[in-house]
């Protein structure tokens, strides 16, 4: 049956994860519109990488349900939520280090049986012109400068055309031109459509694509709403500075 | 890039025939010799699909070879089942086993994995040793032969059409998506995962064919040599196997089959040198892993492909990328 209109096309409700003793999500719950572009933001250590990881099924929760399109995703293992339509790139990039960069794009492809080589190669010559990768398809992905990496991954990521796009931290460590590329490769895939959460601790790149941001604080859920509204939260404003004050404090 | 000739092939192609040749210019010492240099060519290119290709550092292979061999083996001795049925369930056995094991590591990589199997592998021995009533322990258990008469030319033809069928079949997998999944896998297990890559079932698969084509090659070493002990499991045996799949080319099939021929030969060679062989081939291996880490057969392969254009070559955009991003982002 498809899904309503009205009704988000991705909600995680009250995700809990703990490692031991330490809480590193709690009562976590979001939902996004199909198309909606959020922020994710929150100072080191908040637990914006957990629930990236959460909802990607790179962790399991120990509770809580993630929807997407109508369809619980929770407790599947990792590679059945990128076939279900999440898509992810990592902090540090994760490549196939020793393969090619079309090498690199053709695995996601090749993972659905009904994809032929012939099909993966034409999808992956997509999304080599998409990143303007097209000279660089026979180099190894270990050759590509840090920036490349970035931008590789998150062709990659698009291989599978997913549902939800998870960006753990795409602008960290980038040159300003290349972030400049990859904030406008960002935009176009949300006006593509794509449905995105972005994580990164850039608030001023974060704030220039989406309008609607959520902020992480020791686990939890502290704010969520229109991104100015948000940043002059003074829960936001405390969880940040009372952060920076305790790593001044300690240094 | 298949289907394209390069000079690799033809070496690859003239060293077939050689082998084919040689029990026609060589004695019946080194008709022997190369026999059982295929038993460990047989071990050395698994080992090479399964660690070179999907990252597995398994030590457990020669277990896997023990397994075929006393496997077959004891089902025509002590079940009365003919050869032509015992070898086939012997192998099929120890594919199941494989692929008990490939789930019950799943989790586990590197040093871990490698303690592991090298503890089943371990324990696996030490049951060959106690089981005396059923193995014969120690003192060895003999095996029926294969063909009558005492030559070993039939062995060493064999051992040589399972070698060209085994790296036939690796090779057959490997051009499939599987290999690209695998090599992913090496690379990456999250990312691979995060690409959509049911590495579970990969990782089973690899264990499952490394495990049958180990336990073909002990079955063959079985009937050759016409006994069998718990030695084939002792850890210089694996180590020996190792070594003679990172001198020839752990991430090249056929660099794998050429390290074990090469390695066994010199260990044959240098056997007046008693234990001090082993040293030398230490040292070998410590010289190939400094100044050509892939092995040395892709050492041969890219010189005489040198002409045809590699891949991979990193254009100077990447350099201009690298010189404009400076300390922004430095590669991982």
């Amino acid at each position: 049956m498809p899904n309503p209109p009205e009704a988000p096309y991705f909600a995680a409700r009250t995700l809990h994860k703990h490692f031991g003793g330490i809480i590193a999500v709690e009562e976590f719950s979001a939902e996004l519109r199909r198309g909606e572009i959020v922020g994710l933001i929150g100072p080191n250590g908040s637990g914006k990488t957990t629930t990236i990881n959460l909802i990607a099924g790179a962790l399991r929760p120990d509770k809580g349900s993630i929807m997407l399109d109508g369809r619980d995703i929770v407790g599947m293992p990792a590679y059945a939520f990128a076939r279900a339509g999440v898509g992810r790139t990592f902090q540090v990039p994760r490549l196939f280090k020793r393969m090619t960069v079309i090498e690199n794009l053709i695995v996601p492809a090749l993972t659905d049986t009904r994809t032929s080589r012939r099909q993966a190669e034409a999808r992956a010559r997509e999304i080599l012109a998409f990143v303007r990768f097209e000279h660089l398809a026979d180099a190894y992905a270990r050759t590509l400068s840090g920036g490349q990496q970035k931008l590789l991954e998150l062709g990659r990521s698009l291989m599978l055309r997913p549902n939800l796009l998870l960006l753990d931290e795409p602008f960290a460590g980038v040159h300003p031109r290349l972030l400049e590329q990859i904030v406008e490769h960002i935009r176009t895939l949300s006006a593509q459509g794509y449905t995105i959460v972005l994580v990164d601790h850039n608030l001023d790149a974060v704030r220039s694509v989406v309008r609607r941001t959520l902020v992480m604080a020791r686990g939890r859920k502290i704010a969520d709403g229109p991104s100015e509204q948000v940043l002059q939260d003074p829960a936001v404003i405390h969880a940040y500075t009372g952060t920076r004050k305790a790593m001044e404090d300690h240094a | 890039m298949h289907g394209t000739f390069r000079p690799s092939h033809g070496l690859q192609a003239l060293l077939l025939l050689a082998a084919v040749a040689a029990p026609l210019i060589v004695g019946p010492y080194w008709v022997h010799v190369g026999a059982l240099a295929w038993y460990y060519a047989l071990l050395a290119a698994s080992w090479a699909l399964l660690a070179g290709y999907a990252g597995q550092f398994s030590f457990a292979h020669v277990a896997f070879a023990a397994f075929g061999g006393y496997g077959s083996a004891l089902l025509t001795l002590r079940l009365g089942l003919p050869l032509a049925l015992s070898i086939p369930l012997a192998v099929i056995l120890a594919m199941v086993f494989g692929a008990l094991m490939g789930a019950l590591v799943l989790r586990l990589s590197g040093p871990y994995l490698a303690l592991f199997t090298l503890a089943i592998a371990e324990i696996f021995r030490l049951m060959l040793v106690a089981e005396e009533n059923v193995t014969r322990g120690s003192l060895g258990l003999e095996v029926p032969g294969l063909f009558p008469g005492g030559s070993d030319v039939p062995y060493y033809y064999l051992g040589l059409g399972l070698v060209v069928l085994a790296l036939l079949a690796m090779n057959a997998l490997l051009s499939t998506r599987v290999g690209f999944f695998l090599r992913a896998i090496r690379e990456d297990e999250h990312a691979a995962q995060a690409s959509g890559v049911n590495t579970t079932l990969h990782k089973i698969i690899v264990f499952v064919t490394t495990a049958g084509i180990a336990a073909l090659a002990g079955t063959y070493y079985g009937h050759f040599v016409g006994i069998l002990s718990p030695n084939m499991v002792i850890i210089p045996e694996m180590g020996l196997v190792i070594a003679m799949a990172v001198i020839g080319g752990i991430e090249s099939l056929p660099g794998a089959v050429a390290g074990a021929v090469i390695v066994y030969a010199l260990s044959e060679i240098l056997r007046e040198y008693g234990e001090w062989r082993f040293v030398l081939l230490g040292l070998a291996l410590i010289v190939v892993q400094r100044f050509a880490q892939n092995g040395l057969f892709p050492v041969v392969e890219r010189y005489l492909d040198r002409r045809v254009a590699p891949p991979g070559s990193a254009p100077v955009e990447i350099e201009n990328a690298r010189k404009m991003e400076g300390d922004y982002a430095k590669p991982s």
